[in-house]
């Protein structure tokens, strides 16, 4: 600790007890910057949710129903019995403080209700007031409190301040996820009414169209042609993206994103050249058009309703099982929930890769792996041309996304793909990547621009230990594997770390794949020159 | 230009008393357990805002008693107005912390007259750079949001663009 530091004994111990009068009493300010829009009525009316209205965070009257404080109360009845983890989270914490200081929001913000610890509190204390004997009895002592309309405000104002990242929930020595504490006070806040439009929004969009911005079939395939050309114009490779093709071996599942926004549009490039250069019999569907599920960020109920139709499309379009590309959420829901809702797929095989004859055997449930581990195999055996110094304008780091990294363990794929495609990686300090990674601060349905202060609070962490990279080594590149990641780090990184970009794992694939019959590289997937304009050293990895 | 000679001298256990003080002052104008979290966890990457004033506090008080060489000021100055900016602060706030030093000083250097003066000149100075940079952070984060809507559509519009 540096000198500076006060001494320890000017300084009482850290009590993560939450200070009685304190926090309970007081109520939150709605400060424009730090908290998102309301949802809006047409989106609610769609999606047939409770409570559609024109309202806002900010506004004195939220235009609660009536009963708004039974339909809670009944709603968390239920759910306590319902969610058996819901009522041990609710019992078992000790206050030990292991989570409190682990939360980016609580370190970028200094607002001690970002405490993982004390979030969950919020809910707790209501849960004490009303769910258990000590906290009817003596409520103050239980440290339990009434349901009042400021707390539902302040339950809105801080459980749409909680990214579900789960770093937190790496250190509890419980297993208390706060994650899911969240998940389950918004879906209590959804049953009147309050929510985001920015979840609500995508949620009704992907339910009408298939993707969270509304585009329609004709718009999707509108899309990925012009991909086909550019791709044409960049590689002089023309190839087949074959669209709804019954019986293709492989549907593939991207974020919508990446056929919409930039810089996920690189990695889009990215996959359909590795699919053309191993041949891949593979279809896009312009309905299962959305890898991600904000239904995560809503109720398990929605997460049900959206992820079925990844199924459903296989099945009809009778593939033999699925890839997903590089989103985030998307592999939570397949990694936990998937299964259990809409599952088991017996109609669907085990994934094979074809080129390799590799059996991925953790899939033999979901039948669906993730791209990078196709790819990671690919490279494994050797199946790829690649020449990395393709790559060599670039000083790579990787951002280890919360929900592959946390949620499926996905640490190793995305590095040795890098390792291979580029020549320049570099890692962040240890305790900002992998498990312990740090979240953008955008996630969970709150990367909106009305909430932009408080996603650079948030997101503070993460760019902290990026500018530590590019001050030592120079890093220019920030690569990652999820949607969200890529909308929101640009921002982030343009505020706290000039200079340094962002791209997806495959758009550096797709920069180093030597393709058959294409014509000299002289530029990259984003059409900016190569650094040494050389032919190519292509290394079989 | 270059920086001028220091303007007073101040000695070890001074600097450590007054940059001591004058963190923990900085401190608490966070919540008390966030002050105390800023003030005890020493790992940068954990705690960027404690390690940020930790480090930069000092500098910053070097240059007031020393040289003041603006542009070193600033460097120093640009991360913690970067992350004063986008905090729980009114602009009076996020800068107010300079002012700070001045009681500080008084209490701990050995300083009068004409040199106390031109302490307290740098002071303001010092508080107007902050401001400054706090004016560009407050800029900067509505540029970002207006250019964050137009990435999100960028296929569409370029495919439309090709189309026209
Ligand atoms: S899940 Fe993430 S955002 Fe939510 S409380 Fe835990 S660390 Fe914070
Ligand atoms: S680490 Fe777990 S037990 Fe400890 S305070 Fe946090 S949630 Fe409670």
């Amino acid at each position: 600790m540096s000198e500076t530091v006060p001494k320890p004994d000017e300084l009482v111990q850290i009590d993560y007890r939450p200070p009685v009068r304190d926090w309970m009493h007081t109520p939150v300010q709605f400060r424009r910057g730090t908290f998102c829009y309301a949802a809006a009525p047409k989106n609610l009316k769609y999606l047939e949710m409770p409570n559609p209205r024109d309202w806002q965070p900010m506004d004195e009257d939220w235009k609660l129903p009536e009963n708004w404080r039974e339909i809670i109360l009944e709603g968390m009845r239920e759910r306590l019995e319902k969610f058996r983890s819901f009522r041990l989270f609710m019992d078992i914490c000790v206050r030990c403080g292991a989570c409190a200081d682990k939360c980016h929001f609580y370190i970028g913000s200094g607002d001690p209700k970002n405490m993982p610890v004390l979030r969950a509190e919020l809910l707790r204390s209501v849960y004490r007031r009303y769910f258990t004997l000590a906290g009817r009895l003596a409520p103050k002592l239980a440290g339990a409190r009434d349901l009042t309309v400021d707390v539902l405000k302040e339950w809105f104002y801080y459980f749409y301040q909680c990214t579900e990242c789960r770093r937190c929930s790496v250190f509890c020595p419980y297993g208390i996820d706060t994650a899911e504490v969240t998940m389950l006070a918004r879906e209590l806040l959804n049953l009147v009414g309050c929510n985001i439009n920015w979840a609500i929004e995508p949620v009704a969009n992907c339910f009408r169209t298939g993707n969270h911005l509304g585009v329609q079939p004709h718009g999707f395939k509108d899309s990925i042609e012009f991909a086909v050309d550019e791709l044409e114009d960049l590689t002089g490779v023309r190839v087949e993206v074959p669209i709804m093709k019954k019986g293709a071996e492989v549907l593939f599942i991207m974020p919508s994103a990446d056929y919409f926004a930039s810089p996920h549009y690189y990695t889009l490039l990215g996959y359909l050249l590795l699919f053309h250069h191993v041949g891949l019999d593979y279809t896009v569907s312009a309905y299962a058009s959305e890898g991600g599920n904000f239904g995560l960020f809503t109720s398990h109920e929605m997460i049900k309703r959206l992820n079925d139709k990844m199924y459903r499309e296989a099945r009809r379009l009778k593939v033999k099982y699925l890839i997903g590309g590089e989103c985030g959420h998307m592999w939570r829901v397949i990694h936990q929930y998937m299964d259990t809702m809409n599952g088991p797929a017996d109609f669907l095989e085990v994934p094979v890769s074809p080129v390799t004859g590799t059996r991925f055997e953790h899939a033999a449930s979901t039948k669906m792996i993730h791209i990078c581990e196709f790819t990671a195999d690919l490279i494994r055996h050797g199946k790829l041309k690649l020449d990395p110094s393709r790559n060599d304008h670039w000083k790579v780091t990787f951002h280890d996304s919360c929900n592959p990294a946390r949620a499926m363990g996905l640490l190793e794929e995305p590095r040795y793909i890098l390792r291979n495609v580029a020549r320049h990686f570099y890692e962040m300090p240890e305790n900002t990547i992998r498990e312990q990674t740090f979240c953008c601060g955008s996630g969970s349905g709150l990367g909106t621009d009305e909430n932009l202060e408080m996603r650079l609070r948030g997101g503070l962490p993460r760019a902290n230990a990026v500018k530590y990279v590019r001050d030592r080594f120079g890093v220019n590149l920030l690569t990652c594997i999820c949607a969200i990641d890529k909308a929101t780090l640009p921002p982030l990184l343009d505020y706290w770390v000039p200079g340094v970009e962002v791209a997806g794992v495959h758009e550096l694939v797709g920069n180093a794949l030597v393709m058959e019959g294409e014509k000299p590289r002289t530029t990259d997937l984003r059409g900016q020159p190569l650094a040494s304009i050389q032919p190519p050293e292509v290394t079989h990895a | 230009m270059d920086p001028g000679p220091p303007l007073i001298a101040v000695s070890a256990a001074e600097r450590e008393a007054v940059v001591g003080r004058w963190l923990a002052r900085v401190l608490a104008t966070y919540p008390e357990q966030t002050s105390r979290f800023l003030a005890r966890e020493p790992d940068r990457f954990r705690n960027p805002v404690g390690h940020a004033l930790r480090e930069g506090l000092p500098l910053l008080f070097d240059e007031v008693s020393g040289a003041f060489d603006v542009a070193r000021i600033e460097g120093v100055l640009d991360e913690i107005m970067h992350i004063r900016a986008v905090q729980d602060f009114r602009a009076s706030e996020a800068v107010g912390f300079i002012f700070f030093l001045k009681p500080i000083l008084r209490e701990i250097l050995a300083a009068s007259g004409a040199t106390l003066e031109a302490l307290d000149r740098r002071i303001d100075q010092l508080a107007l750079v902050a401001f400054d940079l706090y004016m560009k952070c407050r800029e900067k984060v509505a540029e970002i949001r207006v250019n964050e809507a137009r990435q999100r559509l960028f296929v569409l519009e370029k495919a439309a663009g090709r189309r026209m």
